[in-house]
């Protein structure tokens, strides 16, 4: 079975994201770029199918700039089998329709039996790229899946369970064909790159695809700027804890009336 | 300006999100209220649908509940009309011939304000539209969906911790744990608490991480963010993570021991203090001050 993973590079989560002067980008000097964390949980998804069934190729896919090469070489020493980078003037810009095409360009000649991709990137957190890419191949879409269950029933795509999380709990659903799969936090965390993946990723080649064209919709952003400041709160220090949890409970309905 | 709002029902109730885009929607201009009949339907054959009643209707601005079946719905029906498509707004306004929303991104940690040509397709989060009491039921149109090959819906599993709890994304009141609590035995204290308040449950990565309770718990970067009336933060420090998940949050609440954590930054009312002091404390004193005391 071949699986292909869409990735994104992004800023590390830890990263405190700052705004630019302009104010409609953010500034990216001394950032740390990895992969968007989504897109590392469809990593270890995949590898865990790979893990089970040893035939399985697992290959990742990027569009954007020459820095979105050191994604997809941290994911190939993670385990990953082959990485492609779609790249060239404008790539690094373009938005969600535009990296769909590009990827719907990529998956007809690579065939992949299913598509992996993160429920959003977080950078622009669209969530837009998995749904616009099983549309524009006319594939089925499972989304937020945190589980594959192997039930042995048949060969993959068959036999295979999807457990999406959506509201209270998990709708189970199986495909009979290929399908786009965006992934959601699963159970496990993603794998560290091995020492000698690291040494393997370091040689493997990645080759190159020209994205396919311009923005088919355009979305400007008018104006970044950091979460509304929460001014200091009060804090509650008279009297002993029941006092104090009393007063709490009034002020949220008579003050907040959030009760 | 011709607005569509796609609707959702849970257990045949219109769920509370589309009753607040209903709302929004008749104040922006002419409004459809539209849903596809049937179950569990694959959004590729649901936008297939909404995308063919489009073709003749031509609205200029499709809103959609940000809930995970109206977020795959709405992001198919963009793609497949190729018109933009701006997902979990929190604020919109239509500008003449553009939209200018509000939304998220990195993870949280940036308010944008975007703006897009219409006809456009926009997911709103739930509760970012007001609702006023006694709001009548909006009409809705049922839209028939074709087939939708190649996945099979199989079956249901519930969170064994749900309980019939409100969703997280859609709770209007949120009761959060972190790793203050120290176990999962201290969550028969916090479900006290949010069974008085009607809330949902909510957890710190450092809780879900160490298994105390279920992933889908989780508030902040690779969990979910809310943006509740009231968030009460037991035994949460507030890494930056968790704190992009619940700073849009009406009003917040933390009980911590540690007077420097960084949740009481966000926090509108802080109590320094042992939280297995605070919780049934704090219980009983919403008991009574629902009871008008």
């Amino acid at each position: 079975m071949k699986l292909l993973i869409c990735i994104r590079q992004v800023p590390d989560s830890t990263t405190r994201v700052k705004v630019a002067p302009d104010g409609t980008a953010i500034v990216t000097e001394g950032i740390t770029w990895s992969i968007s964390p989504y897109d590392e949980y469809a990593i270890e998804l995949a590898l865990e199918h790979k893990d089970a069934a040893a035939d399985t190729v697992v290959s990742v896919i990027s569009v954007g700039g020459p820095r979105a090469k050191d994604a997809l070489r941290q994911a190939l020493a993670m385990g990953c089998d082959d990485a492609t980078l779609v790249t060239g003037d404008g790539a690094a810009a373009l938005g969600p329709l535009g990296i769909a095409d590009a990827l719907k360009s990529a998956v007809l000649e690579l065939t992949p039996d299913l598509v992996f991709c993160g429920k959003q990137a977080s950078d622009d957190d669209q969530g837009f790229v998995g749904p616009a890419l099983a549309e524009a191949l006319g594939w089925p879409l499972l989304s937020n899946v945190s589980r594959i269950v192997a039930t042995g029933s048949g060969a993959p795509p068959l036999g295979l369970e999807y457990w999406r999380e959506t509201e209270g709990g998990h709708e189970v659903w199986t495909a009979s064909g290929p399908a786009v799969i965006t992934v959601q936090k699963s159970e496990k965390d993603p794998r560290y790159p091995s020492l000698p993946g690291i040494m393997k990723a370091k040689k493997k080649e990645i080759p190159e695809r020209p994205v396919a064209g311009e923005d088919p919709v355009q979305i400007e952003v008018v104006k970044l700027e950091p979460p509304p400041a929460r001014g200091a709160g009060k804090i509650l220090k008279d009297g002993d804890m029941k006092t104090r949890a009393t007063e709490l409970a009034k002020i949220l309905r008579d003050e907040a009336k959030v009760l | 300006m011709k607005i569509w709002v796609i609707a959702e029902r849970t257990d045949g109730t219109l769920r509370r999100v589309s009753r607040e885009l209903a709302a929004k929607g008749a104040e922006l201009g002419d409004l459809t209220v539209l849903e596809v009949g049937g179950d569990r339907v694959p959004a590729g054959a649901a936008a297939a649908a909404l995308a063919e009643r489009a073709a003749g209707d031509a609205p200029d601005l499709i809103l959609v509940g940000a809930t995970t079946a109206g977020r795959d719905i709405a992001a198919r029906l963009a793609a497949r009309l190729r018109r933009p498509y701006l997902s979990e707004c929190t604020a919109v306004e239509i500008d003449g011939t553009s939209i200018e929303a509000t939304r998220a991104m990195y993870a949280g940690k940036v308010r944008a304000r975007v703006r897009a040509a219409l006809p456009a397709v926009v997911s709103v989060r739930p509760n970012a539209f007001p609702l006023a009491d006694g709001a009548a039921e909006p009409a809705v149109s049922s839209v028939t969906a074709g087939e939708a090959p190649g996945v099979s819906f199989v079956r249901f599993e519930p969170t064994a911790s749900g309980g019939g709890r409100v969703p997280l994304s859609d709770a209007r009141v949120i009761v959060s744990g972190g790793r203050g609590l120290k176990g999962p035995e201290a969550w028969k204290e916090v479900e006290a608490l949010a069974d008085v308040l009607g809330a949902a449950l909510g957890a710190s990565r450092a809780v879900t991480d160490a298994g105390w309770r279920p992933n889908e718990e989780q508030v902040g970067q690779t969990g979910k963010t809310v943006t509740p009336d009231l968030y009460i933060a037991l035994g949460i420090s507030g890494a930056i993570q968790h704190l992009a998940g619940m700073t849009s949050s009406k009003v917040i609440v933390a009980v911590n021991k540690d007077p420097d954590a960084d949740i009481f930054k966000v926090a509108d009312y802080g109590i320094v203090g042992d939280v297995f002091e605070f919780l049934p404390a704090f219980t009983a004193a919403v008991k009574q001050a629902k009871a008008g005391a």
